[in-house]
């Protein structure tokens, strides 16, 4: 139990302390360096210990996840049986939808897999408990990998680097909150700015697509480029509403064609300075 | 060895278990967090200064590993400090369970707080709804772990030395 002792003083200790605090937040949003390559240096040293930690708890771990998420297991076994299901009755139409995909592939030119690519495999979720939407790789810029770089994989985008270490990055999901992209309506060819959602799959255009454009559910959409910070052509998604009866502002829902649940190895697109309008 | 060593090993000692053993065991995505329960802990034993002291370093620390910004949980720890100890002094009586309640309300009042400092400076908006329910699994899981770490921080910031004897006059 402590006690007030005579020469204790908080209030003026706590009033320094905050605004310390407040001074190093504003620098680091002023863009001082210093700053972040303080941040950049400490996760550096403790990398080893952390890739030690992972090594010698990962039976551990294992048996971890078994126990407490057994409730995810189970509704993801249930979701690809449904998914297996929905698989085999496609398979019935197989011709018809493989024109479509054909004549779909052909619209969109995807040539997105002709970039260099790094893979990297998913560690998990970083340190903290406000990391949703954020898993962290192992590759960092040893291995020539930077900020603001594409993450896909074969079905699609799934993120970009939000902050690359070393021999560790935090790949930003597509659909946290903070999330931009540049993205084009296949039939249409509207182009527009999708953004996360904080929901699970989903991204929302909010920008960018007339009021009178004509877009269908289903409609494929994919990155702009341009001035956008994504390479052209990567597959985003499908349109899953329209809001085609919206009066004023426009809002699309775009289901992600990746899936960002379950994923275990990524490919981090290498393109030529990173910086554009959506970075 | 002094005060400011075992508080150094302390914290550094924390941080390290933070970033390796205690991110790798979630549950429902949420983990322990040791560095807040530090904080929280220093202001109980080592009165509103050393602890709001203490609280800051540990809050520079959790800055420097995450993708938080610098200063962030350096913000919110000294305050959250500095009302621990301020209420542990007004307490009259105590027992293992009301401290274990009292940890628990202030490690989610913590995350309370770095939730909504963190909307001010850059963190993504969070669901009330869920925050709620991550700030309590947070705070039941760290309140689980808190004995021992109790044991440290008590040893760093009073070194060991016995509890004060308070005097308190006998009204009649």
């Amino acid at each position: 139990m402590a006690a007030q002792r005579p020469a204790d003083r908080p209030r003026p200790t706590l009033l320094i302390l905050l605004a310390a605090a407040l001074t190093l937040l504003t620098l680091q949003f002023r863009g001082l360096q210093p700053l972040d390559a303080f941040q950049h240096g400490v996760r550096d040293i403790l990398e080893p210990v952390r890739t030690l930690s992972d090594r010698l708890t990962d039976p551990v771990q294992t048996a971890w996840n078994g126990i407490f998420g057994y409730e995810n297991l189970r509704m993801e076994n249930e979701r690809l049986e449904v998914e297996l299901a929905r698989m085999r009755g496609n398979a019935l139409t197989s011709e018809a939808d493989t024109e479509l995909l054909n004549r779909l592939l052909s619209e969109v030119d995807i040539d997105y897999s002709d970039f260099e690519a790094v893979v990297v495999r998913i560690l998990g979720s970083p340190p903290g408990n406000f990391t949703d939407h954020l898993i962290e790789v192992d590759k960092g810029t040893d291995d020539g990998l930077e900020e603001g770089m594409a993450v896909v994989t074969g079905a699609g985008l799934v993120g970009r680097l939000e902050q690359v270490d070393r021999s560790r990055s935090l790949v930003q999901l597509a659909t946290h909150p903070d999330f931009r992209v540049g993205v084009r309506l296949v039939t249409s060819q509207d182009e527009g700015l999708a953004k996360g959602t904080g929901t699970d799959g989903i991204l929302r255009i909010e920008s960018g697509v007339r009021l009178d454009a004509q877009v269908e559910s289903d409609e494929v959409v994919v990155t702009s480029g341009g001035r956008s910070v994504f390479p052209a052509d990567i597959p985003i998604g499908r349109v899953l509403d329209p809001d085609a009866n919206a009066d004023y502002r426009r809002s699309i829902i775009v289901e992600l064609s990746a899936d960002l649940e379950n994923l275990s190895f990524l490919k981090v697109l290498i393109v030529d300075e990173p910086t554009g309008v959506d970075r | 060895m002094s005060s400011k060593l075992r508080v150094m090993a302390l914290l550094l000692t924390a941080l390290v278990a933070q970033v390796s053993i205690l991110t790798e065991f979630r549950i429902q995505g949420s983990s322990v967090e040791l560095m807040l329960v530090v904080a929280i802990l220093a202001g109980f034993h080592g009165g509103p200064e050393r602890g709001a002291l203490v609280a800051f370093f540990a809050g520079l620390l959790q800055d420097s590993i995450m993708s938080a910004p610098l200063g962030l949980h350096a913000l919110v720890f000294p305050p959250l400090a500095v009302a621990v100890s301020s209420l542990e002094q007004r307490m009259i009586r105590s027992t293992k369970l009301t401290d274990a309640v009292a940890l628990l309300l202030a490690i989610a009042c913590g995350m309370f707080m770095v939730a909504a400092v963190g909307l001010l400076f850059g963190l993504p908006p969070f669901d009330p709804a869920l925050l709620l329910v991550k700030a309590l699994t947070v705070a039941a899981l760290t309140t689980a772990v808190a004995p021992p770490v109790n044991r440290a921080v008590r040893w760093a910031v009073l070194g060991g030395l016995p509890p004060e004897i308070r005097l308190r006059s006998a009204t009649s």
